[in-house]
């Protein structure tokens, strides 16, 4: 018969008799040495040659990913990818990331601890460990104490085993045979695992859609909704008008849209444009002038645009020698106040953007007055 | 050995006195606010460290625990020196007037201090220092008295009583290291309040006195004494102090990090003073040196129960305790951490006298609570 058993269990009646018969057992070397008692016995570990348990590193590791983990994420988010300023805290405060990386490390950590000491080290799921199944087991939870030699390979020899325990002083053995089916995890658990998780996550969205359903009298918790503030759009007796939403003070000004070019056109006329005359300056104020100004004055800028025409109106003709003389600040001006019939631009403009299109219009202006000169500075 | 352990006695001595000799100088030549304050510090360190013993000795009979018990005598040896620390603290309550702003008469003009003046005037001041060394007295009596009456008596009943009077403690305890942390320490800094401050100090004091019962073991240990006391011992000592370390830095970190959210001018100056100039050098130490160190030291399984380890975190502890009151009290002289030979002073005299009581204590009487029932348990103690 070639069929091998999964282990031999010898039975001792004290832990003194097992701790005995340990070193003597291990020595003949026929499989792995393991023991059964109905409680931990001091020594044990170190009588059956047991090897550290690597879980404490394991957990340091993973402790120290996991306070780097939280670190990297939260400086990413706070300082480089979406920079807030709260509190008046500088976007990369390591003070405010402490308290998250101290919660990631502990999540790393009992992770580790917990699911590497089951699943790596332990080897759990299992199913019926071949033990539980011997007739010696019930001795084992009360008051015996077993030794087991398992079985390595095929060429497990039980009788010799079962020999070797009983000159250790075994007062009984049993030989357990292989079980049929692999005790260890099999994808069939894992799919009933995945299934039963399936099931629950139904059972559960429907009890909850049903029961928010039939009694609407019990909402969900809401008590961020009901708080003593002010909601856009909404009644609010905080106010006299009664309004939650109030109008800006008087002379409210957005950030960044500082009013400019309030006067006159010739007191504009002092105005410098502070943007320096660069590729990308040319481009903005290129992609602008085609977006907003092209239609009526033309991409020539000689006041021939695509409405022109059907329009009817009468562009200005910006090659005209009038506005070759105008300064910078007058055609500035001009987009922000609106001209005769042309409307003020300032509402979807930026002010860098009004800029840009002034350096693009003095381009287009140039570039059909074009001088020798200017064919030697492109030449080269 | 009996010749080298006179001559270290001599040497002992003659800091002492050297100490004592610089102390006097002190007083004399650099001024009555630097006097006090080096006072102070050292009354605070011996108090945290004599109560931080007895805390160990009243948590043993609250949980009822039997692996302590072969070396409980040490926290008891040691916490005896709460006995002198109530001369050096009655002498201290001259250091108010000089340096807590509360007991200074301008204090009726200043309008915080003002609503506080029955709190910190003087006579209610001492009328709490003398009930927080009144209720260590008794803590002391009853744990420790009873402890060494029970070596000769061998009555159990002692345990009884001391389980009974365990949690009592506790809650004297919590009071008497609160009051002296908000009196004595925070007091000097009047204004600001912080309601964790006592756990702080109750953590460094713990720390201290866990420190010293692994010192003291370990030079028992060495002497051929506490026969049968083991790794298994040592490790838990260790574990201990490794996980208050992390208390320590724990407790502290989060009385600095709400104070840094919420940004109040009366609570941020107590750490703007300590993140300026060299006070911030000695700030980050005390994080490396309270907390880093000692935590990376330990936090292998084997780094706890060896001895040479444990000896160096101990000390290492021991010394951060120090730095970490320094760090507490010495910014009320103002501007950059004052040391010099009056630092050096205090602490030859009173690490000399520190030194000197502890060894003293560790000479009488019996190594272990031989009357205690458990102790045979304890002894049998294995991890």
């Amino acid at each position: 018969m070639s069929e091998t058993s999964y282990a031999v269990l010898g039975m001792f009646d004290s832990p003194d008799a097992l701790m005995q018969a340990i070193p003597k057992v291990r020595a003949t070397n026929l499989g792995t040495v393991e023991a059964y008692t109905p409680y931990p016995i001091h020594g044990i570990e170190e009588a059956l040659g047991l090897r550290r348990s690597p879980l404490g590193g394991m957990v340091l590791v993973m402790g120290i990913l996991g306070a780097i983990t939280a670190f990297g994420f939260e400086y990413w988010i706070s300082a480089i990818d979406y920079p807030i300023i709260t509190g008046g805290k500088a976007a990369n405060s390591w003070e405010a990331f402490i308290p998250i990386m101290f919660e990631v490390t502990v999540l790393f950590a009992t992770f580790t601890a917990g699911l590497g000491m089951l699943l790596l080290l332990n080897k759990l799921p299992l199913f019926g460990h071949p033990v539980l199944s011997s007739k010696s087991i019930t001795g084992i939870t009360r008051d015996r104490y077993a030794l087991a030699l398992e079985a390595e390979s095929d060429a497990f020899d039980s009788a010799a085993a079962a020999r070797a325990l009983q000159e250790a002083g075994a007062v009984e053995v049993e030989v357990l045979p292989a079980p049929e089916r692999s005790p260890f995890l099999t994808s069939d658990f894992i799919l009933r695992t995945l299934g039963g998780i399936f099931a629950a996550c139904v059972v559960s969205g429907l009890a909850m859609f049903f029961g928010t359903k039939w009694f609407p009298l019990l909402p969900p918790m809401r008590h961020i909704e009901d708080q003593p503030r002010l909601n856009a759009q909404k009644a609010s007796a905080f106010f006299k008008d009664g309004h939650g939403m109030q109008l800006p003070v008087p002379g409210t000004v957005a950030r960044g849209y500082l009013p400019t070019a309030t006067g006159t056109q010739e007191q504009a006329a002092s105005l410098v444009n502070p943007l320096p005359r660069t590729k990308e300056v040319f481009t903005l104020g290129h992609k602008v002038y085609s977006n907003r100004c092209e239609v009526c004055h033309g991409a020539l800028a000689n006041g021939v645009g695509s409405l022109t025409a059907a329009y009817g109106g009468k562009p200005a003709n910006l090659q005209a020698q009038q506005f070759r003389d105008y300064p910078d600040g007058e055609i500035y001006w001009a987009i922000v106040n609106g001209k005769n019939a042309m409307p003020s631009h300032a509402p979807y403009l930026t002010d860098q953007e009004r800029w840009a299109v002034v350096h693009y219009v003095r381009a287009l202006q140039r570039a059909q007055n074009a001088k020798d000169e200017d064919l030697k500075v492109v030449a080269p | 050995m009996s010749q080298n352990k006179n001559n270290s006695t001599t040497m002992i001595w003659g800091a002492v006195a050297l100490g004592a000799l610089g102390v006097l100088g002190t007083y004399a030549t650099a001024g009555l606010e630097r006097f006090w304050a080096n006072w102070v510090l050292w009354f605070v360190l011996m108090f945290t460290l004599g109560l931080g013993s007895l805390f160990i000795v009243a948590l043993e009979h609250l949980v009822s625990a039997k692996w302590s018990v072969p070396v409980r005598r040490i926290p008891e040896r040691i916490a005896t020196l709460l006995l002198p620390a109530i001369p050096v603290g009655l002498f201290a309550l001259c250091a108010l007037p000089v340096l807590y702003p509360g007991s200074r008469p301008e204090a009726a003009h200043h309008p915080i201090l003002a609503g506080k003046a029955f709190w910190l005037s003087l006579p209610f001041f001492s009328v709490r220092t003398l009930i927080a060394l009144g209720l260590c007295t008794l803590g002391l009596a009853v744990l420790v008295g009873g402890s060494l009456k029970q070596d000769i008596t061998k009555d159990p009943r002692f345990n009884l009583r001391a389980r009974k009077f365990a949690p009592a403690f506790m809650a004297i305890f919590a009071l008497v290291i609160t009051l002296v942390a908000f009196d004595w320490i925070s007091g000097l800094t009047p204004e600001w309040y912080s309601d964790i401050f006592g756990v702080y100090v109750f953590a460094g004091a713990f720390l201290s006195g866990l420190a010293a019962t692994t010192l003291s073991l370990l030079y028992l240990q060495d002497r051929g004494r506490l026969e049968g006391v083991r790794g298994d011992h040592l490790y838990n000592l260790g574990g201990f102090l490794f996980a208050f370390t992390v208390f320590w830095s724990y407790i502290g970190f989060a009385q600095y990090m709400l104070m840094w959210y919420a940004n109040l001018p009366d609570e941020v100056i107590y750490y703007k003073v300590r993140l300026a100039g060299s006070w911030r050098a000695i700030t980050i130490s005390l994080a490396v040196l309270h907390f880093i160190l000692p935590f990376f030291a330990l936090v292998t399984r084997d780094s706890k129960k060896d001895p040479k380890r444990l000896r160096r975190v101990a000390y290492l502890m021991l010394g951060a305790h120090v730095l970490d009151m320094y760090w507490l009290i010495f910014p009320v002289l103002g501007g950059q951490p004052h040391f010099s030979w009056p630092e050096l002073s205090f602490a030859l005299f009173f690490l000399g006298g520190i030194v000197l009581w502890i060894r003293g204590a560790m000479q009488k009487g019996e190594d272990m609570p031989i009357g205690d029932p458990f102790l045979r348990e304890g002894l049998e103690f294995r991890l």
